[in-house]
Formats: C-alpha cells, sequence, structure tokens
C-alpha cells in the first residue's frame, strides 16, 4: 500500500528541492560568525558563496552510517541535497572567509574588520 | 550534457490513488511487502532517492512496469516512522519529473531506470494571463471551500511564480483524482497544464456554489421569521416612500377610527388609545402585537353604552308570557311588576331573581320569555360543575391564551349592556382550590358592586347594573348564603295533573306534532289518553318525560301514516299499552287498613313530592330506639323528640309505662335505599310511635306533613305544593299540615284545593286526634274520667 496518508496534511514546500539547516547568526568583534546545523556533512560536500549581502551555504548530506544487513526502523534527519541563503545586514564580499567543521556544527567566520559597505 | 542523458537507477514506489508532483511534500503510507522493501532499499542510500509512479489501476496489488504511468517523479524521503500496524509512515520530498525507461527488477521490490524529464518552460503573454486568469479562480474556490483560509494560504497562491508550481499546489490542494492529477504532470507545456487545472478547478467552483447554494437554502429556511421581518421592513420603507400606509399601520389606523366611532366612555377610551399606542409602536411579528390587538378588539366589541330599547307595553308583556307558560303566575307577575317600575324610572336597578324548582318545569325557557317580553337580549351559561373563578372573571392578560370570563363574553354576543343573562344551576357550581366561583358571582349579583365589574382581563370597569340577571336551581341548600342573599327566589314547584294536562295541550302536543310533521287533524289525542300518560307513564314535577312520552306516541302515529295507513288517528287510553308498553307506575294506591305502628307522611323531593310511610315496632325484651332507611341526622332526632314527647304524656294517651321500660323500638322508613333528611317527618313519627304504643291503628286516607318540638307545638315546613300533589296522586285526600303553612294553599290550583281536604294543626294532639281517631274517643273518655275523678 502505498496511498497517500490521509493523517497527515499536504504539506506545501515553502522552498522546493533542498532541505534547510537551521542556523544562527553573531555578530563579532570583527565581523560575522553564521553557524550552521549540519551535523554529518563532511566538509567536502559544502559549498559557501557570497553575493552581495547573500549568504548561501548549500551541500549534500549523505548517509555515511550504513551498515551491510542493516535496515532503518525510522528516519527524521534530512538527507541528501540541501541549500540554506541567509540575508546579512550588510554586504560581505570582500571579507575574509574562514570555514571550520566543529561537533558536528559548521562555522563560517567573515572578518571585515569593520570595513562593512552597510 | 545531451549526448550523455542521466539515468537514475532506483528503487520504485508505486501509488495507488495519488500523483506526488515535484516541489511538493506529500505523506505516504507504504504498506506492501514490495513497497516497504523499496523504502528500505531507498533508504539504504546515501541520498534516500526513490522512484514514484501512479498505478493506472489502483486495484492492482503487485504492479508490473505496464500497470505503471511512464511519467512519475524522483523524490527523497525525509522522513520514516513504522506505525502500529508495520506500515511505514513516510514524508516524501518531489524532485523532479521523470520518466521511467526499463524495469529492471521486480522481486523483492521493483527497480526502475529513469531518464529526467525537465518541466516545460514556454513563456508568453498567454501563461500569464492564463496563470492570472487560474489564481483567481482559485482564491474564489477557495473562499467557497473554506471560507476562514488562513491568510498565508493566499498568500502563498498569489506569490508563486512558477505557474506549474501553482497548479500542483492547487492539485494538492483540491484533492484531484488521480487521473487528473496524472494528466496535469504529464502536461507537454505550462499552458496547457494551467488551461487543464482551469477547467478542472471551474467544475469545482461549481460544484462548491452548489453545495454552498444548498447549505444557505437550508439556513435560510431557520431563519425564516428573521428574513419575513427584513421583508416586512422593507415593505414598509417602500410604502413609506411611495406615500402608502403600511400594512399593520393600516390596521392601527382602523383601530384607532373604530375607537373614535365607538362612542366608548372617558376613561375606557383613553386606557383603549394608550394600548392603540403601544401596538403602533410593536412590530407585528412581535408577540405582544396580536395580543393586544385582541384586547383591542374585545374592547371594541363590548356594549360599553349600546343598550336595546325595552319594550314597556305591559299588556303585550303579559301576552308573551302567557303564550309561553301556562301559570307561573309569581313569577309572571314580579316580571310585570319590573316592568311597570322601569316605565316610571328607566334607570331602576334590574332585579336579580333566583327560580327555584324541579328540573322541567321551565326555569331555563322562562328566561327565553321574560327576554321575549321585554324585547331584550337573551344570553344563557350553565355554572353546573365550575370550579374555577376564573370562568366568571377572566385570566389576566399576561397569561398566553387569556380570554375574558364567561360573563363578559355573554355581553359581547349580546351587544347589549341590559340583556336578559341567565344563570343556569347556580346550585351546581363547584369550587376547589383554584377558588369558588360563588365568590365571584357575589360581586356579579350586587347591584352595588357590578356597576363596576372589572374582568382579569379587559382591568376596565364594566357596568352590569343593567343587566337583568336569571338564575336557576333545584335546590337551596347548596347555595351560599351571602350569594342566596342577594337574590330574590322564586319558588317553580311541581305542576298538577290537571296543569300537565293543560300544558300538554297548549305547548307540548302541538310542539310534538310539528316536530314530527303530523297535523292537528291527522293525530288527535283526548284528554283521558293525556291524563293516562301523566299518570301511568311518567312521574315527576316537571314535564320533561311526559313531553318524551307525548312524541313516542306521535311518532308512532307518524309511522303509521308513512306506512300507508289513511288518517286521521285518535289515540286511546288501550292504544297507550301497544305504543308505551305496559304502564310503568301503578298508581299509587295508598295502603290500606294500616297496622298499628304504621303513618303516612309526605316527602318533598328534588323531583317533586313523595308519600312516604313510617313503620315503628316494638322489640320485646329489647332496648332503646333502632332507626334504619338512611335516615338523616335531623330526622333522627325528630324521631327522639316524637318518642320523648309521647313518653312524656304516656298518660294522656292511656299508654301503659311498661312499654317504654320494657321494650325496643325499630323505626324504619322505606324506600331503604333513599336518602332521607329533614325535620318535617316529625307529626308522622308522632303519629306511628302513638299508634304503636296505644296498639291503635292510624287512619290509611290521611297523610300528614309538619316538624314537632318537644312541647308537641307544631311547626311550619316548606315544599308544601309539592307534597299536597304527591298525597293526591296516592290518592289520598287529607292532609294534616302546620297551621302556619294554610298561607301556601293559594300556590295550589284551584281544582286541587276544591277536591282535598285540609287540616291545620298547631299541636300534636290535633294531628293524633285526626289521624288516629279511637285515640280521639279514648282521649275523650280519659278526659270525662279525669273530669269526673275531679268531681
Amino acid at each position: 500500500m502505498s496511498t497517500r496518508s490521509k493523517t497527515w496534511p499536504t504539506l506545501l514546500a515553502e522552498r522546493p528541492l533542498p532541505w534547510e539547516p537551521s542556523a544562527d547568526v553573531y555578530r563579532t568583534k570583527d565581523g560575522w560568525l553564521v553557524k550552521f546545523d549540519l551535523a554529518g556533512v563532511q566538509i567536502g560536500d559544502v559549498t559557501v558563496a557570497l553575493q552581495g549581502r547573500r549568504l548561501i551555504v548549500s551541500g549534500v548530506r549523505r548517509d555515511s552510517f550504513l551498515e551491510e544487513g542493516s535496515s532503518y526502523y525510522s528516519m527524521e534527519i534530512s538527507y541528501n541535497r540541501f541549500e540554506r541563503s541567509l540575508l546579512m545586514p550588510a554586504n560581505l564580499e570582500n571579507a575574509r572567509v574562514t570555514i571550520v567543521a566543529r561537533e558536528g556544527l559548521l562555522l563560517v567566520r567573515m572578518i571585515t574588520e569593520g570595513n562593512e559597505n552597510v | 550534457m545531451s549526448e550523455q542523458p542521466v539515468v537514475y537507477t532506483l528503487p520504485v514506489l508505486p501509488l495507488k490513488s495519488a500523483v506526488l508532483f515535484p516541489y511538493l511534500v506529500m505523506p505516504l503510507s507504504a504498506g506492501r511487502a514490495a513497497s516497504i522493501a523499496a523504502v528500505e532499499a531507498a533508504l539504504a542510500t546515501e541520498s534516500k532517492e526513490i522512484l514514484i509512479f501512479t498505478q493506472r489501476d489502483a486495484d492492482i496489488d503487485t504492479p508490473g512496469k505496464d500497470d505503471l504511468y511512464t511519467i512519475g517523479t524522483k523524490a527523497v524521503i525525509r522522513k520514516m516512522n513504522r506505525s502500529s500496524e508495520g506500515h511505514l509512515e513516510l514524508m516524501v520530498m518531489g524532485m523532479e519529473r521523470v520518466v521511467l525507461l526499463k524495469v529492471d527488477s521486480s522481486e523483492p521490490f521493483l527497480k526502475g531506470r529513469a531518464n529526467p524529464l525537465p518541466l516545460p518552460e514556454d513563456k508568453g503573454p498567454e501563461i500569464e494571463a492564463l496563470q492570472g486568469a487560474l489564481a483567481e479562480l482559485a482564491g474564489e474556490a477557495l473562499t467557497l471551500a473554506q471560507p476562514n483560509t488562513p491568510q498565508e494560504l493566499r498568500g502563498l497562491l498569489a506569490s508563486n511564480e512558477d505557474p506549474l508550481r501553482l497548479t500542483f499546489v492547487l492539485s494538492a490542494m483540491f484533492s484531484l483524482d488521480a487521473e487528473k492529477s496524472q494528466s496535469l504532470l504529464e502536461a507537454p507545456t505550462r499552458a496547457e497544464a494551467l488551461r487543464m487545472m482551469h477547467r478542472y478547478l471551474m467544475h469545482e467552483v461549481q460544484v462548491l456554489e452548489l453545495r454552498n447554494k444548498i447549505t444557505n437554502e437550508a439556513r435560510t429556511e431557520m431563519s425564516k421569521e428573521q428574513k419575513d421581518y427584513l421583508l416586512r421592513q422593507q415593505m414598509r420603507a417602500i410604502q413609506q416612500e411611495l406615500g402608502e400606509k403600511g400594512g399593520e399601520q393600516a390596521e392601527a389606523q382602523q383601530l384607532s377610527e373604530r375607537l373614535e366611532k365607538a362612542g366608548l366612555p372617558e376613561d375606557i377610551l383613553k386606557e383603549a388609545k394608550r394600548e392603540l399606542d403601544r401596538l403602533e409602536k410593536l412590530p407585528p411579528g412581535a408577540p405582544d402585537y396580536n395580543v393586544i390587538r385582541t384586547y383591542l378588539d374585545y374592547v371594541l366589541d363590548l356594549p360599553w353604552t349600546k343598550s336595546t330599547e325595552d319594550s314597556l307595553d305591559i299588556a303585550k308583556a303579559r301576552q308573551v308570557l302567557d303564550e309561553d307558560h301556562f301559570g307561573l303566575k309569581d313569577v309572571k307577575e314580579r316580571i310585570l311588576e319590573h316592568l311597570g317600575v322601569l316605565k316610571l324610572n328607566p334607570n331602576a336597578k334590574a332585579p336579580i331573581l333566583c327560580f327555584v324548582g324541579p328540573p322541567g318545569v321551565g326555569k331555563t325557557s322562562l328566561g327565553q320569555s321574560i327576554a321575549r317580553a321585554l324585547n331584550r337580549k337573551f344570553e344563557r351559561m350553565s355554572l353546573g360543575g365550575l370550579h374555577d373563578e376564573a370562568e366568571l372573571r377572566g385570566h389576566r392578560r399576561t397569561y398566553i391564551g387569556a380570554m375574558p370570563g364567561r360573563v363578559i363574553q355573554a355581553m359581547r354576543r349580546a351587544g347589549a349592556n341590559n340583556p336578559v343573562l341567565m344563570l343556569d344551576e347556580v346550585d351546581k357550581l363547584g369550587h376547589d382550590f383554584r377558588g369558588d366561583p360563588a365568590h365571584a358571582l357575589l360581586e356579579i349579583l350586587d347591584p352595588e358592586q357590578n356597576k363596576t365589574f372589572r374582568d382579569n382581563y379587559l382591568d376596565l370597569p364594566f357596568d352590569l347594573s343593567k343587566v337583568l340577571f336569571v338564575t336557576t336551581a333545584n335546590a337551596l341548600d347548596t347555595i351560599p348564603r351571602p350569594l342566596l342573599d342577594r337574590m330574590e327566589i322564586l319558588r317553580l314547584g311541581g305542576y298538577s295533573e290537571e296543569e300537565k294536562l293543560e300544558i300538554a295541550k297548549r305547548y307540548l302536543i302541538p310542539k310534538q306534532l310539528k316536530e314530527t310533521g303530523l297535523t292537528v287533524e291527522q293525530c288527535n289525542l283526548p284528554d283521558d289518553t293525556v291524563r293516562k300518560i301523566i299518570s301511568g307513564y311518567t312521574r315527576e314535577a316537571g314535564l320533561r318525560r311526559l313531553e318524551r312520552a307525548i312524541g313516542r306516541v306521535t311518532r308512532k302515529v307518524a309511522l303509521k301514516f308513512a306506512e300507508g295507513a289513511a288518517g286521521p288517528f285518535t289515540v286511546s287510553v288501550d292504544d297507550l299499552v301497544e305504543m308505551l308498553g305496559p304502564e310503568q307506575f301503578n298508581q299509587e294506591e295508598a295502603r290500606r287498613d294500616l297496622p298499628p305502628g304504621v303513618a303516612t307522611g309526605l316527602a318533598w323531593t328534588e323531583s317533586g313530592g313523595d308519600v312516604l310511610y313510617i313503620e315503628g315496632t316494638l322489640l320485646p325484651d329489647g332496648k332503646g330506639l333502632t332507626l334504619t332507611g338512611q335516615l338523616g341526622e335531623v330526622m333522627q332526632e325528630s324521631v327522639k323528640a316524637a318518642q320523648s314527647y309521647i313518653w312524656s304524656h304516656a298518660g294522656d294517651f292511656d299508654i301503659d309505662p311498661a312499654l317504654f321500660k320494657n321494650s325496643g323500638v325499630h323505626v324504619h322508613v322505606p324506600a331503604g335505599a333513599i336518602p332521607k333528611d329533614g325535620p318535617s317527618a316529625g307529626v308522622t313519627m308522632a303519629t306511628a310511635l302513638t299508634s304503636l304504643y296505644t296498639k291503635l291503628p292510624a287512619r290509611s286516607d290521611v297523610a300528614m306533613t309538619g316538624e314537632i318540638t318537644l312541647t308537641g307545638l307544631v311547626l311550619p315546613i316548606g315544599g308544601i305544593k309539592e307534597k299536597v300533589l304527591a298525597a293526591r296522586r296516592a290518592g289520598i285526600h287529607t292532609v294534616i299540615m302546620p297551621k302556619a303553612n294554610q298561607k301556601d294553599l293559594r300556590d295550589l290550583p284551584e281544582e286541587v284545593r276544591k277536591e282535598m281536604e285540609f287540616i291545620f294543626a298547631s299541636r300534636v294532639e290535633d294531628v293524633l286526634q285526626t289521624a288516629i281517631p279511637q285515640l280521639a274517643e279514648r282521649m275523650d273518655t280519659c278526659k270525662t274520667r279525669l273530669i269526673s275523678h275531679a268531681a
């Protein structure tokens, strides 16, 4: 049986394709720090792009914990392509960007040292 | 890219009756083993991708490639959960449109290869126009389907830039069936998809409109009253605009005009106008509206000042009364007296008459006759069994269905304020916890108070003082004293045989002949025959049974005519047995040769008078006094008084005193089943007991009546006429009665007075001497003895 379940309402995807990780944005002394909830994502699968004020993080989360002979009992974590676009308060195209993965979080630090074109 | 087309090799999830569109998240439930296996296989990949195709036929359980539409969607499984029944609850996200190329394997699950089939991207003004139209239509449909759709959802529809996405969203929102959804997914151009969706949605809108109309109609019916009210208000507005008067305004206007013309007394008019003001302010739908209208109607209908003109021609009135009734001199005189008074003083207070007499003597018809003689309206109401005061005085208007009392209703029917109002059976008023209607009558029948009689419903004073009240009763003892006090009692005694004969000849026979359609010539009832009917077939004070018997005779005669016999017929005495059966009453023969201890008394009953034998016997070795025959308390006491009197005068009657000591007495009054009471059998008791103790028989041709005292006085009693007539019927021609009742003899018809012998007694000795002849002799010798002793 693969019918549409009556118990769940049809959900409309706000944004169509990829899933969106949650993000925190910090104002730091020398610029901005954006923290993405991207556990289980290899840093090589992530692309960070800055277009004017827009910060776009996209990539793929692959399920790398599959064992031979095992199967899912339930699944809540979203896999496959993700994409998150944030509108920053300032144009950060000239900022220095560093990307670090730590404890399941992706940290994008943008250092402007005060040269922001707000 | 085109040289090397992308090919996905993925598990295939067949959908039974739904289509997953790209861009949409859809909850699914996978239950079939193959589907579960396919989902598990998909989840076992890094990317969780799966191909979703819709089945052409939802009833197939294990579909192959040919059972699926070739165009479907590649999806990512977002969430998975197992339900308690072992199903997999999925949340899938449509990624892109694909076309199924090949199914690699079908065991344990379908695995297929598919090429992406990019969604069409045609552009142009037509697309824009179509999209605009569709969005508008969607808004309309949404309003119809769910009037309170969240604003965000509407915003979402409007903001959809991609026309295809709009169609997909709408398809999911309005739950299009699988076939339609599939064709939407397969649409080769945006334009076609938009047109298709527009068509579907149009249909949906029509269905929704129809459904809303149906529910609206149902709702409208519920609030019909409100609608009526609204329409009426509108009509009023329109009529005002046109300068016309509205329905209820016209009604109010009409009432107001009637009020002006009705010529009501000042205070009544004021009150009525106040009510009219209230009426004008009310909407006609208000519950009070009708109450006030009915009230005003009533007030207008009542004869506040209208009265009929009395015919004051006394000769004519006398003629009318004589035409209708035979005899009844007193009553007729009283009516004529009042007429005379009215002639001299038109504002004289009307008397309140009370006709008392046995049933069938013509009390009710006399009322009608009075009305005819005075040329007044006649209204009659029976008070028999009436036990609610409100029946007479009405209910207050606050009660639903309130009505004025019967008196006011009768006044309205009469249409004049001076009718003859007959209150029948005033002695049969009931009373219970709701009040005593007799008390209400007190006010109605008091000439001092009834000038301003206030009915609870009207709550306005109505003048009843010009009404000629006539009440009727069979007996006076159940009428409360204060009520009795207000009325002028006129007794209608029973009729004698002669009177009955006369009445039969004058009224009953012509009436019955007329009813049976015979003429006087065709059927002759000689006096002898009528006499026989009176004495042999009826026993009553009134005339009802006589009238019925005559009716029966005339009907029998009519039957003979109808059967073809040639008349005329004369009904002889002998014919009566054939027509009415054997005689029902033997002429009540007086008992001959009464033994000692029996005396003939006379009793008054509601249906006339009766002869009554009082029997006494000595009980040797017995003690005291035994009384049987359903005697009332007064009657028992009168036996004791009689006994004590005789006891104390034993010597006078030469009675052996040992008799009193050694034997008891039993007194019985037949018929034993009928309750009897009253003091009037006192002299009869005394006679019976004297006869018993002296062992001398009483005369059987003498009947007696009268109350006695312990000292031997004979006091007057009532019902002389009935008693005398009863004695005469029984063939007894001598009646002993109290001296004080001598005056009552004038009530008796002339011929009765002539035929009967009356003995008036003022002391018991007078009675005894007449009733027991041998005692008289003995007393004479006694006296002589005493005298000789003295000498």
